[in-house]
């Protein structure tokens, strides 16, 4: 057996009550899978559907075979859509960072010229997190028309929020030491960002924005969908008129895609690194 | 090199300069279409902000146990070599598809509704969770795996006694977090399907009805941001003392 304490064992007839620790946890579990249950109810959410509706899903699956992979060369504006969607996650990260980047010394303790102006760009940074992205995109829109334009400045604008809260972070955790000495000899504010700050947060920010390249590499196909433009957009066209084998044809080129984006940004990093580092 | 970089990708955005100006203004005109918020529809938004909530609920157990499942294929000292090249190819493929994919496929299969949202919330997880998981597992050290098995454990029982324990906290911190990821997922799939205050949004704005938008984007807000502070303060409670109760 798997219990190793033996002492219930040589009693059999005394009843050993549960302990109080084992009885919280049991209360504690059983009042969440009440409450779930309740709200399975709320939703009318039917999971024996996965059984009773299963051959739907084959006949889907069954539909979608053998996927369409000769749009790729019966469709040469394809590789123009896909360049697309790299295209805006480029540039939205890129965007967003630089913004970002100027925002973020506003945003830090450290340097910030003052605590009120502090408090609020932090405000907007959590603001700007919380708001999907489809909704900024919506907005833009209306301004920009349909297209992968609106799309970029949505994730420029996400990127903000994310890359906002992370550089003033880095920032905040610079150390204050050469700050300090540099100021002593005379710096302004601005030179100590330029010859203090600046050298600490950099490899941070490099790292930072590896990882919201990828970030807005998936959120560009997503925002694709709601009309963006981009891979996303055309998976969307070819759901819409039913051809399943173009949209499996597709979404294997995402898979393809994505992983292919993070093999690139892997090897570029590590080449950066590895420069910056012989530099020294 | 970073310059027809960006040239190339200005291009293929089609970014322009022109109407810059002229558009900038008009996005500022837009965004007062959306003052003030329709404050009488905060009572029809309860509904739905309660199904965004609900199936982000019931998508994240779903989605963590699914995602151990797929954690302890996935972990070298547990499982057979061939089971885990298999397990973190297709947690390597989840990863790759957002899903909004997966919702898109499962809407065309079963039709919009509650179950389509919860199963492509739960299969998203495993992308994000799976990988966690089997990376938390393969880091146990391996005296604790070999003196439970060692005293006659049979796989099971190593996994309830020895694993299990020790990737606990980091287990529960991350399931939470993944909570937290869920909530936005879910008003992002409602928009095209799934229902909640996600629909409630993209439905004012197709009938133009801005401030009545607006109520949408500040409850979400309050979803978004209140979700944050739950799961930073459970996330607290569960790294201090590595249970919840």
């Amino acid at each position: 057996m798997s219990t190793l304490t033996a002492a219930p064992a040589l009693t059999p007839a005394a009843y050993v009550p549960p302990s109080a620790q084992f009885r919280r946890r049991m209360i504690w579990l059983g009042s969440c899978a009440l409450l779930m249950v309740l709200g399975g109810v709320y939703l009318k959410f039917k999971p024996w559907m996965l059984f009773t509706d299963f051959h739907h899903l084959v006949r889907l699956g069954g539909e979608m075979l053998p996927p369409n992979l000769a749009m790729l060369w019966h469709k040469p504006a394809l590789f123009k859509t896909i360049g697309e969607t790299v295209a805006m996650s480029f540039l939205g990260t890129l965007l967003g960072g630089a913004v970002a980047f100027v925002l973020a010394f506003f945003a830090s303790r450290n340097t910030a010229p003052h605590r009120l102006l502090r408090a609020f760009t932090r405000l907007g940074f959590g603001l700007e997190r919380a708001t999907p992205n489809f909704v900024v995109l919506l907005v833009l829109f209306i301004a920009f028309g349909y297209g992968p334009f609106a799309a970029m400045l949505a994730l420029a604008l996400g990127s903000v929020g994310l890359f906002g809260k992370l550089f003033a972070d880095a920032i905040e955790q610079a150390d204050p030491g050469p700050c300090e000495s540099v100021a002593s000899v005379g710096a302004t504010r601005l030179q100590v960002i330029r010859y203090a700050i600046i050298p600490q947060i950099l490899p941070s920010v490099v790292a930072n924005s590896f990882y919201a390249f990828d970030v807005n590499l998936r959120a560009a196909i997503a925002l694709g969908v709601y009309g963006g433009g981009g891979i996303g957009f055309e998976l969307q066209l070819a759901m819409k008129v039913l051809r399943y084998p173009d949209v499996l044809a597709l979404i294997l080129f995402i898979i393809v895609l994505i992983t292919g984006m993070e093999r690139v940004s892997d090897f570029v990093r590590r080449r950066l690194i590895q420069s910056s580092e012989s530099l020294k | 090199m970073l310059v027809p970089l960006v040239i190339v990708s200005a291009w293929l955005c089609q970014v322009r300069f022109s109407g810059l100006w002229h558009d900038l203004g008009k996005g500022l005109e837009v965004i007062r279409f959306f003052f003030p918020p329709d404050w009488s529809s905060l009572r029809e938004m309860a509904g739905p902000a309660l199904v965004t909530v609900l199936l982000a609920a019931l998508a994240t157990p779903l989605g963590v146990l699914l995602s151990l499942g797929f954690g302890l294929a996935g972990a070298r000292n547990i499982a057979p070599p061939w089971l885990r090249t298999t397990a973190r190819a297709l947690i390597g493929v989840e990863r790759a598809l957002p899903e909004i994919i997966v919702l898109l496929l499962l809407v065309a299969a079963l039709g919009v509704g509650p179950f389509p949202g919860v199963i492509a919330l739960a299969i998203g997880s495993v992308g994000m969770l799976g990988k966690l998981f089997a990376d938390a597992i393969e880091e146990i050290d391996p005296k604790v795996l070999e003196s439970v098995s060692c005293v006659g454990a049979t796989r099971w029982q190593v996994i309830r006694h020895a694993v299990l324990p020790e990737v606990m906290p980091a287990f529960l911190a991350n399931s939470i977090f993944r909570f937290e990821v869920n909530i936005r997922a879910s008003v992002l799939l409602g928009a095209v399907g799934a229902g909640g205050i996600g629909f409630e949004l993209s439905k004012a704005m197709s009938l133009l009805e801005y401030e009545r938008a607006m109520m949408a984007v500040l409850v979400t807000l309050l979803l978004v941001f209140g979700a944050e502070r739950v799961s930073d303060w459970l996330r607290a409670k569960v790294m201090d003392g590595g249970r919840l109760a």
